[in-house]
């Protein structure tokens, strides 16, 4: 992917030189523009073939892409969840699927969407993920490293052998996705203390004091510089010193989300999974 | 006499400066390939860690399935001399090898042991009884999960190990890494089979192509 942007870089400004060289070399030129920018295409083509996208991050902690459960049900799911999140600090985040959106097995495509989704806190990595994918009637529930303890395989195959697996059976998947949440927060609840808010609620909040300080750095820098000058002409600079050089361009970078928008937002903390939990069928 | 001087001084300056920025280089590279080498280290040690927690399952595992009636004695047989080959081939948990013959044995060893298990995982569908057996089911469901958290790991070992030879074999950085002995490490190779997906029985009749004997149940 590195490739790619000088590959597109060159023609363009191969193209901006000869402008006010030869006509003869522009021709050539862009001939060999438009052989590069193909190769780029087809460079482009090739790794996104070899490249399987990985889904992007969910907004939200209940993620139901199959419409299997009422809205009210799938909102009331998101607040358990981020009521738990505020609680417990513990990610636990569900994605049902019409299909897995993958060719390979779903232990490994589990594996790289939860490493690229960073479900859990950065360096407690207590994240867990149920994983459904409805018309391949296989699901997983895939713990971080910092849950596979509270949540060893043994207990991720009762939960779905025992509380999911037979309520999908019977196609009541609200009362198995009910049930399959409440006993993964069963069994990780008293792993770790939660911080009273979400990651995106602290992002959400932490943007704003960023900004303020950064403010607070500008008047700093203005009225050093100020004195600086006054100061200045003894022997120290002549007289009118440069403008003191600072980066401007966007403060902090916090975004935020949830709050206002009816439900509350999912952002990954940064937790990592090594592959544990299980899976299951219905 | 005096410019001679002068110019003594400042070709020692110079002679200083390049010593300074070539030590510089030196301290910021050495240190880098340190950190990448310890971190190839780490996850040599989290990928010992996943095979020993599938070779402590296994004497379970072995118990369990010797306890239904008439088990088939062989398939137990071959996991446990299996385990033993792997407990022959210990590589040392803190350092990565270096040799790439030494990781081939290793994997060889690891490799007979899940060729032995999945074996045995497929007699076991032969038992109903073993199947619906509470202890049997945990032990599955633990070994399933090792199995990933193995994949995971050594997939985890073959990226460090790929940032650390990157270092080590690139210009400039070849030269510190030659002069203190800074050596490429060898991957693990995806197991022969492995690049395909686990084969998937869905029993329509026709028996499944290329299907292999450690084919998933």
């Amino acid at each position: 992917m590195k490739r790619i942007p000088s590959e597109v870089d060159r023609p363009l400004r191969g193209r901006c030189q000869t402008n006010a060289a030869s006509p003869s070399l522009l021709t050539s030129s862009a001939e060999r523009s438009i052989h590069l920018a193909v190769a780029a295409l087809i460079v482009l083509a090739v790794s996104a073939q070899a490249a399987e996208a990985i889904p992007s991050k969910p907004d939200r902690y209940f993620n139901d892409y199959a419409g299997v459960v009422s809205k009210e049900a799938a909102l009331r799911l998101n607040e358990q969840l981020a009521q738990f999140e505020r609680e417990t600090s513990d990610q636990l985040l569900v994605v049902v699927w019409p299909t897995m959106p993958s060719q390979s097995s779903i232990e490994d495509f589990t594996q790289r969407t939860f490493q690229a989704w960073m479900v859990g806190q950065k360096g407690r990595n207590n994240g867990v993920v149920l994983f459904v994918f409805v018309k391949d009637r296989r699901m997983r529930i895939q713990p971080g490293y910092g849950l596979e303890g509270a949540l060893p395989d043994i207990t991720c195959d009762q939960i779905i052998r025992n509380e999911i697996a037979p309520r999908f059976r019977s196609g009541d998947y609200e009362g198995g996705l009910t049930a399959g949440i409440d006993s993964i927060c069963k069994a990780i609840r008293g792993e770790y203390q939660g911080s009273e808010k979400t990651v995106a609620e602290r992002r959400g909040n932490a943007s704003a004091p960023s900004f303020l300080f950064f403010i607070i750095f500008v008047i700093v820098l203005i009225v050093i510089s100020r004195l600086m000058r006054r100061l200045g002409g003894y022997g120290y600079s002549s007289g009118r010193g440069g403008p003191i050089f600072f980066p401007i361009g966007g403060g902090g970078g916090g975004w935020s989300s949830g709050g206002g928008s009816g439900f509350s937002g999912f952002s990954g903390g940064g937790g990592l999974s090594g592959g544990g939990g299980a899976s299951g069928s219905w | 006499m005096n410019k001679f001087a002068i110019g003594c001084g400042g070709l020692l300056l110079i002679l200083l400066f390049v010593v300074f920025v070539v030590g510089l280089f030196f301290w910021g590279t050495y240190n880098r390939l340190v950190t990448l080498d310890q971190t190839v280290n780490k996850k040599w040690g989290d990928v010992q860690t996943v095979y020993q927690r599938r070779a402590d399952l296994i004497p379970n595992l072995v118990n369990t399935v010797q306890g239904a009636a008439n088990f088939e004695k062989s398939t137990v047989v071959e996991v446990t001399n299996a385990r033993a080959s792997v407990g022959r081939v210990q590589l040392d948990p803190n350092k990565a090898p270096t040799n790439a013959a030494q990781l081939e044995q290793f994997q060889a060893a690891q490799g007979q042991l899940s060729n032995a298990l999945s074996r045995l995982l497929v007699v076991v569908e032969r038992y109903p009884e073993l199947k619906s057996n509470q202890n049997f089911l945990a032990l599955q469901a633990q070994l399933e999960g090792t199995e990933n958290r193995i994949s995971v790991e050594r997939s985890n070992f073959n990226g460090t190990v790929q940032d650390y030879n990157t270092a080590v074999k690139r210009f400039p950085t070849n030269v510190i890494a030659g002069m203190f002995g800074f050596q490429p490490r060898p991957f693990f190779n995806a197991q022969p089979g492995a690049e395909k997906a686990p084969a998937v029985n869905f029993n329509f009749g026709t028996p499944a192509p290329a299907a292999s004997p450690a084919g998933s149940p």
